[in-house]
């Protein structure tokens, strides 16, 4: 077996002072734009019990921005939701599942991916270095608002009970998990696995793999650029946004995860304000962070904080 | 149409198109170990497709690997969590099949939605196009100078089985069927996608059931496995799963090569260590350590 990484990792990101003065700047922007949401039903992908719906919505520089939606076809007057953000390179699923067990369910395709290309398409490899010497022009910049505003689109939503929405996502997914519920106070469960976008200029020493090897690519070709790197990495990094998680959240890592490095895992965690926190470190799992074994819990801790009557 | 007279066809089809390749240096993808090429060319219809193709550095020949089209959006250089030192090594190369990013113009597909593109009528299904597609692709790979043409390794879903079925060339082939294993009965046995895109649409045509049937005959791994001369590694799912190791017997006795069956043990660490492994030894590389992810050595 490889050999064991420390759970006392020390991470080296650290917050910009005007960290917070950054992000409210951003949201002030984002709050100047109307959602314009459209909802579109999708007769191919309905079926008896689930509800298909095609959203669109606009988000930071006007960007459209598409989601999948499914609903349960038999379902209370008000019930809860679950936001799904996607990995890094996969297209967002139909997540109609989790309709399946009794949630409105939103699916992201934030800008650049698939359906949402039209308007900003850096592609990949490309997505995680586009304009990365400039946070206000970061790809991640507007790519996290897109994220924040799949909350206002659940909200709207008279089927959903806003007091009962969660998050969840792996590996990419795990890391917009951190930052929504960062983000958005409406959130009240989080699931966040093998989080990416969390201690970058660490996890670039610790693995040499797609994607985070973008960054590598980068600075070979720009050595002279590593302070602005630096810099605009540090207003996007998760771990930068963990303290301000107020609700109950779990994290699962693989401990022979190749993509996004356990070490900062662990340090994400350290850093998670929420009172209410669980770690699942699995050992002897890759990027799939025991998913066979960890899917049990997600779905357990979601109907306890979103489906039982203690959460209406 | 028989099966032989389908895939002749296609291949006949796609014969009438040269290749014409071309290939552009990506620097900012290139390193001390190996230089990275963006590949132009020609597939059936004709259709314009994109490829990426690493070249160690220093005299070769190498192993090589071709990625043949995954069912996803995006191309990868190699697959994600890959060391990057495996260009070191080998020779990769990645293609995208038409509708996938960066080759999606003037067809971009959908996922979900390419399985389904055309299935009822067999001459028009897209994935007669993509198979071809990625048949063009390894018989660009061959044409290469610093390739080992006695290693060889094609890697991927169903692709890697069909491409090494109807091209020469394959030494080696290792495969996840997801897609054209006993589709139209097996989907009804699941709904996650992408099986679930055949039940979408039948739910939705039922009347097209029987050419829907008639087309993915042509596709049945089954109806490919006595063509594949080269040895095969099968990744089949944990035991239980929809496509483990029982379901997919009568796949594995069709094989006429050297096979080995692999059932997942549902962690990427332990699966993805054994395939790394596999190719490696196959290849004759017996310091396969020193190209794993950091987080995979001992």
């Amino acid at each position: 077996m490889p050999k064991a990484v420390s759970a006392d990792y020390q991470c080296s990101v650290r917050k910009p002072h005007d960290f917070d003065t950054f992000w409210q700047d951003v949201l002030r922007q984002a709050a100047a734009i109307p959602l314009d949401i459209e909802v579109v039903p999708d007769r191919l992908r309905t079926s008896d019990d689930i509800e298909v719906f095609e959203v669109f919505y606009t988000s930071l520089d006007r960007v459209r921005v598409a989601a999948w939606y499914c609903r349960p076809a038999r379902r209370a007057e008000r019930s809860p939701a679950i936001m799904f953000l996607p990995g890094y390179q996969m297209d967002p699923p139909i997540p109609k599942e989790w309709a399946r067990k009794g949630y409105n369910a939103l699916s992201l395709a934030p800008r650049g991916k698939l359906r949402s290309m039209r308007h900003f398409n850096p592609g990949y490899p490309n997505l995680l270095t586009h304009n990365i010497v400039d946070r206000h022009t970061y790809s991640y910049r507007g790519f996290y608002v897109d994220t924040w505003r799949g909350i206002d689109v659940l909200l709207s939503r008279p089927e959903v009970d806003g007091a009962r929405i969660g998050v969840a996502g792996s590996s990419q997914g795990g890391g917009l998990v951190v930052t929504t519920a960062a983000m958005r106070p409406e959130v009240r469960a989080a699931a966040a696995g093998v989080p990416y976008l969390c201690g970058f200029m660490d996890a670039i020493e610790l693995t040499h793999t797609y994607p985070y090897e973008e960054i590598n690519d980068y600075l070979r070709q720009h050595p002279e650029q590593r302070g602005e790197v630096e810099d605009t990495l540090g207003y996007f990094d998760g771990i930068n946004f963990a303290d301000k998680i107020a609700c109950p959240i779990i994290v699962n890592i693989g401990l022979q995860d190749n993509v996004c490095p356990p070490e900062t895992g662990y340090a994400l965690f350290d850093r998670i304000g929420s009172a209410d926190k669980q770690l699942y470190p699995y050992d002897g799992h890759g990027h799939d962070g025991g998913r066979a074994r960890h899917g049990a819990i997600i779905d357990r801790f979601f109907a306890q904080h979103l489906l039982s009557a203690s959460a209406r | 149409m028989d099966f032989r007279e389908y895939w002749q066809e296609t291949l006949a089809e796609m014969a009438r198109y040269p290749a014409r390749p071309e290939l552009q240096t990506i620097p900012l993808r290139s390193t001390v170990f190996a230089t990275l090429y963006g590949v132009r060319l020609t597939g059936v219809g004709p259709y314009r497709l994109f490829g990426y193709l690493s070249i160690p550095t220093g005299a070769g020949p190498f192993p090589a690997i071709y990625y043949a089209p995954k069912y996803q959006s995006v191309l990868e250089i190699i697959p994600q969590g890959t060391a990057n030192l495996q260009r070191s090594r080998y020779i990769t190369f990645s293609l995208a099949g038409r509708g996938q990013r960066n080759a999606d113009t003037p067809y971009a597909a959908m996922f979900p939605g390419l399985l389904t593109d055309g299935i009822d009528d067999a001459a028009a299904y897209v994935f007669r196009s993509v198979v071809a597609d990625s048949v063009r692709g390894l018989e660009f790979l061959l044409t290469r100078r610093e390739l080992d043409p006695a290693r060889v390794v094609v890697v991927g879903n169903d692709l890697a089985l069909i491409t090494g079925a109807l091209t020469s060339g394959a030494t080696h082939v290792m495969t996840a069927p997801a897609l054209f294993y006993r589709t139209v009965e097996l989907a009804p046995k699941t709904q996650a996608y992408p099986l679930e895109e055949v039940n979408d649409y039948l739910r939705t045509f039922p009347g097209r059931a029987d050419a829907v049937r008639r087309t993915l005959a042509y596709f049945d791994l089954r109806a490919f496995a006595p063509k594949v001369a080269a040895t095969t590694l099968l990744m089949a799912g944990a035991p239980g799963s929809l496509l483990d190791a029982q379901a997919l017997k009568p796949l594995v006795d069709g094989l006429p090569g050297r096979t080995t069956v692999h059932e997942s043990e549902q962690s990427t660490y332990r699966d993805g260590l054994y395939a790394e492994r596999w190719i490696a030894a196959q290849c004759g590389i017996d310091d396969v350590r020193s190209i794993l992810p950091e987080h995979w050595r001992d």
